[in-house]
Formats: C-alpha cells, sequence, structure tokens
C-alpha cells in the first residue's frame, strides 16, 4: 500500500481517533446515493435557462412566443416576468466604503456576463425544454465589455452599474500599529505585484433545485444542493414576498399568536446578545444607502413579509455531490425557479448542466496583491503594506460577498510572523465575469502572496526561504505575542513553528543538491518550496469580532440530541454534509460519549424542519471543531440525564453508573444492566408519553477556550523538463497540526484533496476570459481538472497540540488549498532561478520563464 | 455495438431491448436520449452519475458488453441488445464485489459523486489486468476525474481490490 495513512490512535479508547471506515460509503458504493438528480418527483416539470451569449449588452426585447407553442412545453418565463413577482439580492456583508449594486434574479433590460439568465422555460422534460431554448429571440445591443482588473481601474470605461463610481465598487483600508514608522525605521523596502488568474470550485456534481409544490397549501419542499438550507430557506422566503410592506405589516398586527412568538423571540434574542449586537459595524449599510436608498426599502418589504408569512419554504438537502464552497450561496437561478413553482403551483425542478456550472456556478481568486515589506538586512520583518485588488465579476456572491474575502485578508495577512505594523488597502472591481463565491480557504490568496513574497525579500537579502521564515516565525517561548498585531488572539494552538521545524527535519538538503544536479543533467530543473499558514478552524472567540464587529452573532452552532421512547439515540445537525463524512464522524463522537456502538447512533441532517438555524451550514472547516463539538456536547449533557433516571432504576447512585456497548449498569456489574430501551422506556410510561423523545437537549455551541488555531506547512519539490513544460512533483509533504484527530482517514482525505486543488490551480485550471469577458473555458477540454497521472502521492504527518479544552478538535477542511499553490510556485521559483509573481504557470509559461520560449505579446 | 439501424421521424420513438444488469428491459425511446438518461429515468437505477455530459469527467461509464462505456455520450438506441452493467450490477445478496469492498476499506471516497465511474472503470481494469502497477492504475483511472480525494485514495483502493481479488500486494 502506497498509503500514508496511520491506523493511529489519537485519543481515548473508544472510536474517536480511529480510522474508522466510512458509514456513508454503505450506499454510495452500491449506487444508493440520493443526490438531487436521483430523487425522481412524481409529475415534476423541468426547467432550462436561457443564457446570454454577450459578455455586456442592451436587451432590446425578447420574443418567446414560438418557443412558448412548443409541443411539451408549459411555460416560458421571460426575465421581466419572474423579476416582477421576487424581491432583489440585496447585500448582506456591508463594508464602510463599498456600494454593493442589487440585483435581481434574472436580467430583463442588460446582461453583464456570457451565461446572465434572460428567460426560463418551464416543460415536461428537459429536452423539450432546452429545444425551446433555441425558439428564444433575444434582440442584444453589444456594449462594450470589461474583461480585466485593468480594464476596470481604468476610469472613463464603460460602466457596469450606473451608481458604482466607475468599475470600483468600493476601497477600504484598516492600519494596525505604526505603518510609517515602521517603513521609516526599516533599512530597506521591497515591493513586487503579484497577480492570480480566475478559478472554478467544479465540484462534480453540478447544482439544482427541485421545488415541490403542495397543490392544496402551496407549501414550497425545496430540494437543494446546498450547504446552508437554512440560509436558503429564509432567502427563498424573503425575495418570493409579494405584499407591500404596510400590507405585511397590517397582516402581522391583526396576527395575534404570530406576533407574540415573535416579539418574545426577538426579546430572548436581544438579551442574548446585546453586546455583540451593540458592537456591530453599521459603516457598510451609510456607504451602500448613500449610494442606493433603495436598499432599505427592499429590505423592510422582505423583513415585513417574513414576520407575516405563516408559512416558509422547508429546504433539504439530500446527498451533496461536493461543493467547495460553491454551493453555500444563494443563486439566482435558485430564486427564479422557486418563484417559476410557485407561480405555476407546479413542481419544476432545474438541474444545472457543466457548461452553465462553468459559466457561472462559481468562480474564485482572481485577485492582485502589490505588497511593500519593510526589512532591516538581518531579514528581521518590520511592516508590511498591501493593496488588494479583487476582481468580483458582476453580480455580487449572495450572502458571503467578496467583501468578506477583503476582511479576512485584514486579519489573516501577516500570517505566522511577527510584524510591528501593517496596513491593507481593498478594492472590489466589478467585471463581466461570473460569480465569485468563497471557494476552499476564500483568503487563500493572503498565504500564496505572503509566502512568494518572504522567499523573495530572502533572495533580495541573500537569505535562504528557511532563514527567512526562521527568524520571523511566532515561537512559544520566544516571540510568541499573546494576540496577533490584528487583533484575534494567540494561544499554544499556534503551532506553526513546530510544523516547519518538523518539516525541515524529514528534508534531505543535501539529497536535494544531487537531485538538482541530476535534474539538470536530464535536462530538467528541480526545486523545492515551503510555505507555512494559520487558520481560524474555528479560531478565538473574537477571531470573526476582529473580522468585523458584530459578524459573531452568525458563527455559533446549535445541535440537538434526542432519545425516543424506544430507546433510540437521533443527534441533528445544522450542517449540510457534501464529501466530508459528517454521517461517520459524528457517529463516533456520539457514541463515544453514549457509550453505545456507532450503529446505535442516528445522524439526522439537510431538513430545516428538524434541524435548528444555521447561517453558515457547512463551512469555513467548521464541520469538526463546532458541528462535532455540538455533538459532543449535547450527547454529553443527555448521557447524564440517562445516568440519572438509570442510577434510580438500578438502585445505586448517579456516580457508580458506567455505559459499556449500551449496557447502562453499577460499575463492576455488568450483569445486571439496562438498556437505553429500558431507561427511555421508563421515562415514556412515568410520563404516559408516546410521540416525543425520552430525553431531549439542544444547545447553541459558541466553541470552547482560546485557541482553535489550524496550522501547516507545506514542502513541495517540483521537477520541470524544459523540453515540454511538463511538470512532475517527486514528493508533497505537509506537516499539520488540527489538534486531536476525530478520524485519520477523513482527515487525511481533505488534506489530500486540499493541495490536489491547489495543484490543479496552479499548473493547470483557469477560467479564461478574453479581454472582451468572453469565456474561453466552457468545457472539461478546456478548463483542466487534473487527474490521476497529474496528482502524486501526499505525505502528511500529523502534529497534535492539545489544549485544556474538552473539545479540542480543529478544522481541516480548507488548508490543503491554501497551502498548496504557495509552496508550488516557490517550488517553481527556486527550480528555474527566477521570482514567480503569478498563480498559474501552465508549461508554456514555465517554458516562457525559463527562457526556452519567447514571452507572448 | 451496434449502430442504429432504423431511422425515427421526429416525435416518433423506437423500441429497444436494454439488458441492464442482467435484466431485459423493452423500452420505446426517443432516439435522441441517451443511455444514461434511459438507465437513470426510465430503468430507475439512478447509481449511475452524469457529471459533464460531455464525455469527460467519467461518472458516467458503465460496462457495455464488457467495455467501459460514457453512458452520457452513447444513445440508448445504440445499446439495443447490449449487456450493460451498471454500480447497481456489483454487489450480489452475498455481499459488496471485491472492488466495492477495497473501495470501503480504503476510505477511498469522498462526496462519491465520482465513484460509479471509478468502480466501473477499476472492475474492467482488473480484469483485464490482475495485477497493475501504480502507474498502470493511475494511467487506467485518468479518464475518470474526481475532485475530492486527489486519487490517492482510490489508487490504495484499487491496490487493495487487487489483493482481495488473489492478485499480489503491490
Amino acid at each position: 500500500m502506497s498509503s500514508a495513512t496511520t491506523d493511529r490512535q489519537s485519543s481515548g479508547l473508544g472510536f474517536v481517533g480511529q480510522r474508522v471506515k466510512r458509514v456513508e460509503d454503505e450506499r454510495f458504493l452500491v449506487g444508493e446515493g440520493k443526490f438531487i438528480a436521483d430523487l425522481n418527483h412524481e409529475g415534476m416539470l423541468h426547467a432550462a435557462f436561457a443564457r446570454s451569449p454577450f459578455a455586456h449588452a442592451k436587451i432590446n426585447s425578447i420574443d418567446v412566443a414560438a418557443a412558448s407553442r412548443l409541443p411539451g412545453v408549459v411555460k416560458v418565463f421571460t426575465g421581466a416576468e419572474l423579476n416582477a413577482v421576487t424581491n432583489p439580492f440585496i447585500p448582506f456583508f456591508t463594508v464602510g466604503g463599498l456600494y454593493t449594486p442589487l440585483y435581481s434574479c434574472m436580467s430583463d433590460d442588460r446582461v453583464r456576463h456570457i451565461g446572465d439568465p434572460v428567460a426560463l422555460v418551464v416543460a415536461e422534460s428537459r429536452y423539450i425544454a432546452e429545444d425551446a431554448l433555441e425558439l428564444i429571440e433575444v434582440d442584444y445591443e453589444d456594449l462594450e465589455a470589461i474583461g480585466s482588473i485593468d480594464a476596470a481601474l481604468k476610469p472613463g470605461r464603460t460602466q457596469l452599474w450606473e451608481k458604482a463610481d466607475g468599475n470600483v465598487l468600493g476601497e477600504f483600508t484598516d492600519t494596525f500599529g505604526d505603518v510609517d514608522e515602521a517603513f521609516n525605521q526599516a533599512d530597506r523596502v521591497i515591493t513586487k505585484t503579484f497577480d492570480c488568474p480566475r478559478q472554478s470550485n467544479q465540484p462534480m456534481e453540478t447544482r439544482g433545485i427541485a421545488v415541490v409544490v403542495d397543490p392544496t397549501t402551496g407549501h414550497l419542499d425545496i430540494h437543494s444542493t446546498s450547504q446552508a438550507p437554512h440560509f436558503k430557506k429564509w432567502a427563498i422566503a424573503a425575495m418570493l414576498v409579494k405584499d407591500s410592506t404596510a400590507a405585511s405589516l397590517a397582516k402581522f398586527a391583526r396576527n395575534s399568536e404570530r406576533r407574540s412568538a415573535f416579539l418574545a423571540a426577538a426579546k430572548d434574542f436581544v438579551a442574548a446578545n446585546k453586546e455583540k449586537m451593540a458592537q456591530q459595524d453599521n459603516s457598510g449599510m451609510v456607504s451602500q444607502l448613500k449610494k442606493d436608498p433603495s436598499t432599505m426599502l427592499h429590505q423592510l418589504r422582505m423583513g415585513a413579509g417574513l414576520l407575516a408569512a405563516d408559512d416558509y419554504p422547508t429546504v433539504m438537502a439530500a446527498d451533496i455531490g461536493g461543493a467547495f464552497g460553491s454551493k453555500g450561496p444563494v443563486a439566482r437561478e435558485d430564486v427564479a425557479v422557486a418563484a417559476a413553482a410557485s407561480e405555476l403551483g407546479r413542481s419544476v425542478q432545474w438541474i444545472e448542466d457543466r457548461v452553465e456550472n462553468l459559466l457561472d456556478g462559481g468562480q474564485a481568486r482572481e485577485e492582485r496583491f502589490t505588497m511593500s515589506v519593510a526589512v532591516d538586512n538581518d531579514g528581521m520583518l518590520k511592516g508590511l503594506r498591501v493593496d488588494a485588488v479583487l476582481d468580483q465579476g458582476a453580480y455580487t456572491g449572495f450572502p458571503v460577498a467578496p467583501a468578506l474575502i477583503a476582511l479576512l485578508w485584514k486579519v489573516y495577512f501577516p500570517g505566522p510572523y511577527n510584524l510591528d505594523a501593517f496596513e491593507i488597502t481593498s478594492k472590489i472591481v466589478t467585471t463581466n465575469k461570473g460569480r465569485v463565491v468563497p471557494y476552499r480557504g476564500p483568503w487563500a490568496n493572503e498565504t500564496w502572496a505572503r509566502e512568494r513574497m518572504l522567499d523573495l525579500v530572502a533572495a533580495e537579502l541573500g537569505l535562504t526561504p528557511v532563514e527567512i521564515r526562521s527568524r520571523n516565525v511566532m515561537r512559544e517561548g520566544v516571540s510568541m505575542p499573546d494576540a496577533f498585531i490584528t487583533g484575534p488572539t494567540i494561544d499554544e494552538t499556534m503551532s506553526v513553528a513546530k510544523t516547519f521545524d518538523r518539516a525541515l527535519e524529514m528534508i534531505d538538503f543535501d539529497q536535494l543538491k544531487r537531485d538538482k544536479a541530476d535534474a539538470e543533467g536530464r535536462g530538467h530543473r528541480l526545486g523545492l518550496g515551503i510555505a507555512s499558514y494559520h487558520e481560524a478552524a474555528p479560531g478565538p472567540p473574537n477571531f470573526f469580532s476582529s473580522v468585523q464587529p458584530g459578524t459573531d452573532l452568525f458563527v455559533y452552532e446549535d445541535g440537538r440530541a434526542e432519545i425516543g421512547t424506544d430507546g433510540t439515540i437521533r443527534m441533528f445537525t445544522s450542517q449540510s454534509p457534501h464529501g466530508q463524512s459528517h454521517q461517520t464522524t459524528y457517529k463516533q463522537v456520539a457514541a463515544d460519549e453514549f457509550g453505545v456502538k456507532m450503529e446505535d447512533v442516528e445522524i439526522v441532517w439537510g431538513d430545516t424542519d428538524r434541524t435548528q438555524f444555521s447561517f453558515l451550514g457547512t463551512g469555513g472547516s467548521r464541520g469538526g471543531p463546532m458541528g462535532g463539538g455540538v455533538m459532543r456536547m449535547t450527547a454529553r449533557e443527555l448521557r447524564q440525564q440517562v445516568e440519572k433516571v438509570a442510577a434510580d432504576m438500578l438502585e445505586a447512585s448517579v456516580d457508580d453508573i458506567d455505559i459499556i456497548d449500551g449496557n447502562i449498569h453499577v460499575a463492576g456489574v455488568p450483569s445486571r444492566g439496562i438498556s437505553y430501551a429500558d431507561v427511555a422506556g421508563k421515562v415514556a410510561a412515568d410520563r404516559n408519553i408516546t410521540d416525543e423523545p425520552a430525553f431531549m437537549e439542544a444547545m447553541k455551541y459558541e466553541g470552547v477556550g482560546n485557541g482553535g488555531w489550524s496550522v501547516a506547512t507545506h514542502v513541495a519539490w517540483v521537477d520541470i523538463d524544459l523540453e515540454t513544460g511538463e511538470v512532475e512533483i517527486p514528493r508533497y509533504l505537509v506537516v499539520e497540526d488540527c489538534g486531536p484527530i476525530i478520524n485519520p482517514g477523513v482527515v487525511d482525505g481533505q488534506v489530500r484533496g486540499g493541495v490536489a486543488q491547489g495543484i490543479g490551480a496552479v499548473f493547470y485550471e483557469r477560467t479564461h476570459y478574453d479581454d472582451n469577458a468572453n469565456l474561453m473555458s466552457t468545457t472539461y477540454m478546456d478548463y483542466l481538472v487534473p487527474t490521476a497521472m497529474e496528482i502524486p502521492n501526499i505525505e502528511i504527518e500529523h502534529m497534535e497540540t492539545l489544549t485544556e479544552g474538552e473539545n479540542d478538535a480543529r478544522g481541516t477542511g480548507e488548508g490543503g488549498m491554501i497551502g498548496a499553490p504557495a509552496a508550488l510556485t516557490n517550488a517553481v521559483s527556486d527550480a528555474l532561478g527566477v521570482q514567480v509573481t503569478e498563480q498559474y504557470l501552465p508549461p508554456y509559461r514555465l517554458l516562457e520563464l525559463a527562457g526556452v520560449i519567447e514571452p507572448e505579446k | 455495438m451496434s449502430q442504429p439501424s432504423v431511422s425515427a421521424a421526429p416525435g416518433e420513438t423506437i423500441a429497444v431491448n436494454l439488458q441492464v444488469n442482467g435484466t431485459s428491459h423493452s423500452l420505446e425511446v426517443d432516439p435522441r436520449r441517451s443511455l444514461a438518461d434511459v438507465i437513470r429515468e426510465d430503468v430507475g437505477l439512478t447509481g449511475t452519475h452524469l457529471g459533464c455530459e460531455h464525455g469527460v469527467c467519467g461518472a458516467c461509464t458503465v460496462l457495455a458488453d464488457g467495455e467501459p462505456s460514457r453512458a452520457c455520450l452513447m444513445l440508448a438506441v445504440q445499446a439495443d441488445g447490449v449487456e450493460i452493467t451498471t454500480i447497481e450490477g456489483l454487489a450480489t445478496d452475498a455481499g459488496m464485489h471485491p472492488v466495492q469492498q477495497a473501495m470501503h476499506d480504503a476510505m477511498s471516497f469522498q462526496c462519491a459523486f465520482c465513484s460509479p465511474g471509478f468502480l466501473m472503470s477499476t472492475v474492467a481494469l482488473l480484469r483485464d489486468n490482475p495485477e497493475p502497477t501504480e502507474a498502470e492504475i493511475r494511467e487506467e483511472l485518468s479518464g475518470n476525474l474526481c475532485r475530492c480525494t486527489g486519487y490517492q485514495s482510490i489508487v490504495d483502493g484499487v491496490e487493495t481490490a487487487v489483493q482481495l481479488m488473489g492478485g499480489k500486494s503491490s
């Protein structure tokens, strides 16, 4: 076996820490998974979108008559028809200095990117719906398109959004420490610009939504490939509100039951969150309203509509075929399909195809960073200035907007290194491109730019990449501050230096010299790159308030545990798994807490009627620490309730109760034990209940302790063939510390999958728009997802820094992708002896950098 | 593999006989429908997945008369009389197929949307080459895309399957 997995047991004697095989496999590996396209609802109609072939154009007219007449077509909605019955997307994340253009679920008078939806066909089959698309006539009038960051920054070009200042939607600056002083005092200042082109998440399953309409009540059951079903439920409910604000408020006023329920809930919420609410930063909303006061009117109308509504959609997420961030947002298509089903009173589904997914299923990371580093000649870093630009495309992602990515840069950019001062200015620009969504470590380019810059600074100072990192990395007991200069608290889990030191031990530098010489002999070049990072997964309690005061209102994790009257243990999570093996790992955690077998625990997820609200759902590497944490804590609490009843039944003290393999007994007397069913049955009989759980515990979990950093050092070896530009990765090493591991098989998979996406980003994948914003990569023949031939075996070394916390697991979902582009581009720079300043390095570019071929243009 | 031998006017259907996992299905199909759509919708076996519908990702791979084939690029009418094996046809009453068991043991997949294609490709690979090298495995599976795993666990799964099926360990 070539696997680097070890069957290690990290902690305890139960399931946690073991490489337990996945329970999900029992359905997936025999073809019995239930993905969105597999659900086969009775009487379902099929939707297809007519999309713009122009990057930027006015719509003069649209004619859907011929399409509507096609047999099998139920209805063709124009953009204007659906926009008339829906509310627009209004900004969810705002920052002072930013304007976010409002937009509707469809485009009716203007299109702003290739693939912009202009009409929706609903038909008896997808084949017929797609036939009808061919019959829709749209008269477009071409406009100048903005196809690059440079074009967007240029004044005087055609504007995408009338109310914006040019195509820059906002600019905001944050300063930490005395930056001028740091730059004046330092021996020198080194400045460089780094560019990352557009990439795409590309899960193997595309997006999809199936809206099932109850013909009598009109209730919508929305099946969705959603990482965050609860947010989608509220967003769709809000966007389908039709009544005016006044009408909704009048309705609400008449409904005394709803009124008192709402007021009680609001009172509880305010009481629980008074402090956080007071800290909320409203400067973003002020900037927004200055540009577009209608934002408030839409907000009031949707808010009032939600207050008045008696019925909200139910959103359900079954098995999901990957997402990597792209299925977190609420998309325009979600709202359009829900509105179409609601208008028709009939069930409608839309399954995105791959071309659509490449057009607008989620794009990311087209960013530019100009970094200035103030540094002394001995390599000690003093100050950092960053000018960052993010190309958000045409329509602002919702709810997680690109502004949040910039806010995360603000907190993360200095990395695990000590600095006296830091300043960052971020610009958000709009171009005629697809929507930017979160992609596995949405802020990850700060690590890429910083780690690349460190090598560049080292080279300029005559130091090695190892030396500059060794001198500046935060080291426990030596140079570890109590908090980052950008705010968040630091504790012993900030163990980057430990992973860095271990990585160095695992590199044979003498062998590297020999390998380099050998490569040169073969007409190749070999190089090594190192990169380190830290991630708040989940981060200290003040992490999100450092990102933006008040955002921590949204980042707790709810969970619930129940024991039925028959003794069945059910754990309810608000996470929405899409490949992370939640079902397996949560069973491990709960089974250990209850003292039962894994098969005795049922995990319930994905149904908003059965699980508690969660803004984020699954995202942010929180499934282990936060989702797993609330499973552990609710199970622990419930076990105590069970032990109390069992102690009475066994006529013993609670302290003497032991539970092994589901046998609840007095310690040392297992033969006289009782079962969970016995205890639950007793409670049911005493309380005379049948249809409610015998035991129930719900909890709002905010994490424990002061730490929660997940860290790693990546080391990449690359071998470049100077004849073909082909790259091989003879070795790739990850030394990571995510604390005690719940399931090493799962963690290894997450790390490797992330690194694979990083390899794809650097050498193969590019969402390629030309200067006129025409998309050149609309199939998998153009957008190159790496195969088993391109991804090497990845060596993983686990380190486990433990804290006093009861739930010490840290997240690991995003890290692989955060570290890999930096380590790989550093390795390429080392191999070729040039300082690479771009992230995308396909064979032709490597040959240009190596001087083998002349650069284009 | 048979070519469609009859032509059909728009709206007309053609009778086909599909042999799927040993069961015969006599169906009237619109001649333009893909084999994948007919397997999923008419036969009702949804284990075969559609990832790209243009023949690159390989998630829809089935065995057609034993040969790994893209069910998204093949028309149902081309499969008239062809023996089709899908992921649902691998396990028996005795349990999982050794390739399925091995992929489970190796924790090969995450979201597993791509798994039907990898499983079918692997079954064909090990039939033709019971003891492949790692390089051969990687090359043979390079027609299937996985976005979650970085492939190492899938390669491990194939190597585990070699052992379970009586070949040498690598």
